[in-house]
């Protein structure tokens, strides 16, 4: 019967695929490695694809410029290999992280795993990377609770990034240390005046992250602060003119903006032109990017933002030329600007490097011992002491965060960011803006 | 009923799936990779085989990630603070998601069928919003929790004796799905589907038999939530997420509504045709690949890929004569 | 709450200007019901689309994004022919979760389509207008706003000029009113589909439009939500009920403005469902339903 002959050829076919997938899996025994391969696990795909190429492109960029060096010295063979980077895509989605880290683990038996961008993807697949034991610097996952985790062994992954309460503290202490004394001296109100602040955050892990360090950093430290609102609003959302009505109601002194760069364009404009909230907005790290200053234009004017690398404001000092040539190298290969993502990647690249020259090996426990111990100049990022080194007890690196003001460029058309704070970055004095008026007293 | 037929080779071809499925972790050995694409996977036959389900009461849902999530946190719940196995709890996940598919059942078994896929929808918005604000204390917000794992990672080769649950499950699953619809219950649906008011006159009352299959629906889904999550360990939101209602329609759509192997089929050729245009590196392009077939599946071969080999044979009969 | 009635005078603006989206969803999805009995969810495409529209030609030509309407809409209207013309029209009548499981398609068709020419960044676009507002009494209004509401009133009278008062409007409403009758008296009712189909594919790409002029940000996955807030629009307002969508978009518009003041705004899109869940229990046809499939 011609029904069977098309059911057998379908299983004939089944069989075969099979087949082919188990001898792929085979991987031919070399003869002893011939390059060092770094796995870059980035959301190619899906709603994080933007950052994801950011990732993958500035690992490509230092992978390139390692090798065109030379590659890396590796004692233990004698010689020196070079990096080949090998694609992980996440797609956004806890599912598609886990097949890709498993499969960079597993068959691509990379020695080293970069990138890691959403919490909520890191953490699905860390327990694939804790029993394989492969070192694994993650540039995202700012949440602690993935850094923090004690259900399984986190001593294989390393963070170089700020997590959720660094960012926090950085930009409170400016707003206690700058901007609540600027505030009080131009009108008039006394010493023991709380500042007020009014929270408008993303509801995601991201924003609620935020909002529980600032809060509870103004509680313990018992600063001279007081949350006069905490408005949530959804991941993506456009119109904000409800919430920040709802705001402008509470009198606020500031605004802190949890939000990603597509949300905080429309809140910023929303919130000077249609709601006329004469107010100061204080941003965080993630929205220092070209197209905030392009989106927001005039509305930008006088806002303030914390951050830790920049498309505009390179501080002065051991990093400008490295940030700079970067930039520029960037640019001019990709098109556009990395971001702080991006910056973060490319440095766990040369990271990974530094640890394999360190190890001498390819081992991947002596890579681990070798990070954790490991102390690197700072590159682009400023850090704290000026290394980039992994604290023992959650293997954090630690940054020197600065808070940028932006000012209107009428040649441009659009705002430019400059260093406001702290004293040993900072290119110039934060000022209240014309516009500006404060809350109640 | 179509897929009741006795035919040798079709049967043959799931006796011989099933060998195959039961000596693959022979055939691949320790490759983690492989067996993680399996289990999830196998995880996910189940879901979409229970969301196939649903259909043969003639009902639809657009927001299946609900009972999803809810047997997933009710599973996790249950073990990390009740300190079960992940095995019992994932029973009681199953349970309590099933207990919520029936209250939502009730309240929609008078609503047209695509007034239910509306609700349902909205659902697992709903349930989305709670967890992350309301209910934060009790399922950690967005931030989520850690939870144990199938089987424990200190046993060596955890992940085979991991797949071969999954696989027991899903097997178990399919035989129970397969035996409902030989049953009366079977025929029952099968009535209601095609013609409500027809079975209400042979004396069938439609709303016991919907809520049933509502009900056993959301608890297989819940335990395919359940058996997510102790795959991944760690439980987050995202569960209730959109794109994780929609797969489970286009794996049944692509495979065959209605019937019992489509799911299964559509799970398996549309991940890997997914994972396979990955490779080939299109990244937007394997959405509108999915798009473009799931759109003709639909017009040119409303019963899935299943029927394909039937649909084949006609043309070619209608050729020869 | 300080400053009162202002304050809750600006919210119900805000809603107002919303429910103007929502009402242009909605009463297309409504003609589209009435006329097909056929349930779209890819709706929310077209309003994506009709921003992209938007926004190429604004940046291609420098107009005025308000002329641009003449242009995103008699496209959209093509897109929907088309759609209806390939997709629907094979399915008519096979039941509404095929309908349903079609519009799933698609949306991934158009969402990555759009995503491979334009990438799936967030894009936006200033109105030449944006930095005009009007007092009125204690509330400034951007003129954009004002234009906005403006501009739904007219293409709503047009409408209803259109369905009222030319032989192809009166067709249509006879096809919706019942199909068999309107065939029998000669109408060809597949080409009322078509265009019904079109008409209401250009309200979502008149939506766009204002979406867009309003600076509000999008990209290629904005639609879904919107659109399925429209149906939840229409079951509210009643299948088939031109007014009832209107009365139901402005009503969802303020709902969910109000609910994101007083419950905050991760409420915003679940408050829509909360209540479609509510009136269907207690009325499974919707507020006002009583004909339709």
């Amino acid at each position: 019967m011609r029904h069977d002959c098309i059911i057998y050829t379908i299983l004939g076919l089944l069989l075969i695929a099979l087949v082919l997938m188990s001898g792929c899996t085979q991987a031919p025994a070399a003869t002893g490695p011939s390059e060092i391969k770094i796995g870059v696990v980035a959301s190619l795909t899906g709603p994080a694809s933007t950052t994801g190429k950011d990732i993958w492109q500035s690992a490509e960029l230092a992978a390139d410029e390692i090798n065109a060096k030379g590659g890396v010295p590796v004692r233990e063979l004698g010689r020196s290999l070079p990096v080949r980077l090998v694609q992980g895509d996440d797609e956004s989605t806890r599912e598609g992280g886990m097949k890709a880290v498993t499969k960079l683990i597993t068959q691509d038996q990379v020695h080293v795993l970069v990138g890691g961008y959403s919490s909520a993807v890191v953490s699905a697949h860390q327990s694939i990377v804790a029993d394989n034991k492969v070192p694994y610097i993650i540039s995202g996952a700012s949440s602690s609770a993935v850094s923090r985790r004690k259900d399984l062994d986190t001593s294989y992954m390393f963070f170089h990034r700020p997590n959720t309460d660094d960012s926090a503290e950085a930009s409170i202490q400016f707003l206690t240390e700058v901007f609540r004394p600027a505030i009080n001296a131009k009108f008039g109100f006394s010493d023991g005046r709380k500042l007020r602040v009014a929270v408008i955050y993303q509801d995601s892990p991201f924003g609620k992250g935020q909002l529980d360090a600032v809060k509870s950093l103004i509680a313990t430290k018992n600063l001279p602060i007081e949350v006069v609102a905490e408005e949530p609003f959804k991941m993506g959302e456009s119109d904000f003119r409800t919430v920040l009505t709802s705001v402008k109601s509470k009198n606020p002194d500031v605004i802190y903006a949890v939000t990603f760069l597509n949300e905080l364009v429309p809140m910023t404009q929303q919130a000077r032109r249609d709601v006329g909230l004469n107010t100061v907005i204080m941003a965080i790290e993630n929205n220092d990017d070209p197209d905030y200053y392009s989106g927001v234009g005039m509305y930008g004017d006088g806002m303030v933002m914390e951050s830790r690398f920049s498309p505009y404001a390179v501080p002065a000092g051991s990093t400008e030329a490295a940030t700079r040539k970067f930039l520029s190298d960037f640019d001019r290969k990709y098109g556009g600007f990395a971001g702080m993502m991006g910056a973060a990647t490319y440095e766990s690249v040369y990271i990974a490097a530094a640890a394999i020259e360190q190890a001498g090996s390819l081992d991947r426990a002596k890579i681990r011992d070798a990070l954790a111990t490991i102390r690197v100049p700072q590159m682009m990022e400023i850090m704290k002491n000026g290394t980039i080194t992994f604290s023992p007890d959650y293997r954090e690196s630690k940054f020197d965060l600065y808070v940028v003001q932006l000012a209107m460029d009428q040649k441009l058309g659009e705002p430019r960011p400059v260093i406001v704070w702290p004293g040993n970055l900072k290119a110039g004095d934060f000022s209240i803006p014309d516009w500006y008026t404060p809350g109640s007293p | 009923m179509r897929l009741a037929q006795v035919r040798t080779p079709r049967n043959l071809l799931a006796a011989v799936i099933l060998a195959l499925a039961l000596i693959v972790p022979f055939l691949v050995g320790q490759n983690l990779y492989l067996l993680t694409v399996l289990v999830l996977m196998l995880i996910f036959i189940i879901y979409s085989s229970a969301w196939n389900f649903l259909t043969f009461s003639g009902q639809g849902s657009l927001g299946h990630a609900a009972f999803l999530g809810l047997g997933g946190y009710a599973a996790s719940l249950a073990a990390v603070r009740l300190g079960l196995p992940p095995l019992l709890t994932l029973v009681l996940g199953g349970l309590f998601s099933a207990f919520i598919g029936i209250l939502i059942g009730i309240t929609c078994v008078r609503l047209r069928e695509w007034f239910l896929a509306m609700v349902t929808f909205g659902f697992a918005v709903i349930i989305q919003t709670l967890v992350v604000s309301q209910l934060a204390p009790v399922t950690g917000g967005w931030d989520g929790f850690a939870v144990p794992k199938i089987v424990p990672t200190s046993i060596p080769g955890y992940l085979v004796l991991e797949y071969y649950v999954v696989l027991l499950l899903a097997v178990l699953v399919l035989v129970l799905f397969y035996f409902l619809l030989r049953s009366r219950i079977g025929l029952a649906l099968a009535a209601i589907r095609e013609n409500e008011t027809e079975a209400r006159a042979a004396g069938i009352n439609p709303v016991p038999f919907k809520l049933f299959a509502f009900g056993l629906s959301a608890f297989v889904s819940g335990i395919a939530g359940g058996l997510e999550i102790f795959h991944f360990g760690y439980i987050t939101p995202e569960i209730f997420g959109i794109d994780l209602s929609f797969w489970p329609i286009i794996y049944s759509i692509t495979g065959g509504l209605g019937t019992l192997a489509g799911p299964v089929i559509g799970t398996i050729v549309v991940t890997l045709l997914w994972d396979g245009l990955n490779v080939l590196g299109l990244t937007y392009g394997r959405f509108i690949i999915i798009g473009i077939l799931l759109v003709l599946i639909i017009i040119f071969l409303p019963r899935g890929l299943v029927s394909l080999p039937g649909e084949i044979e006609k043309r070619w009969k209608r050729k020869g004569e | 709450m300080d400053g009162g009635i202002a304050v809750l005078g600006q919210v119900a603006f805000w809603g107002l200007y919303s429910g103007c989206i929502y009402i242009l969803l909605a009463t297309g999805l409504n003609l589209i019901f009435g006329v097909m009995k056929v349930v779209n969810f890819a709706h929310g495409e077209f309003l994506m689309l009709g921003t992209y529209i938007t926004f190429f030609f604004f940046v291609l030509s420098g107009f005025n994004p308000y002329l641009l309407l003449f242009l995103s809409i008699p496209i959209l209207i093509g897109a929907g022919i088309i759609v209806e013309r390939l997709c629907f029209r094979p399915i008519l009548g096979t039941g509404k979760l095929n309908e349903i499981f079609i519009s799933l398609g698609l949306i991934y068709i158009f969402q990555n389509g759009v995503a491979m020419v334009f990438t799936d960044e967030w894009r936006s676009m200033k109105s030449p207008f944006a930095d005009l507002t009007i007092a009125v009494g204690p509330i400034q209004l951007p003129l954009d706003y004002i234009i906005i509401v403006a501009v739904t009133a007219i293409i709503l009278v047009c409408l209803s000029v259109f369905l009222n008062r030319t032989t192809t409007g009166k067709a249509i409403r006879a096809s919706s009113q019942n199909r068999k009758g309107a065939m029998l008296m000669g109408i060809n009712v597949e080409r009322m589909d078509m265009l019904t189909f079109g008409i209401g594919a250009g309200l979502a790409g008149a939506a766009g439009t204002l979406w867009a002029v309003s600076g509000q940000v999008f990209n290629p996955y904005m639609g879904s939500v919107p659109a399925i807030k429209g149906f939840a629009i229409i079951i509210l307002g009643g299948l088939g009920s031109i007014p009832g969508a209107i009365i139901g978009g402005l009503a969802i518009g303020m709902v969910e403005n109000f609910t994101a003041f007083f419950l905050g705004g991760s409420w915003k899109d679940a408050i829509s469902f909360i209540l479609l869940i509510v009136v269907l229990l207690v009325k499974p046809t919707g507020l006002f339903g009583e004909e339709g499939e």
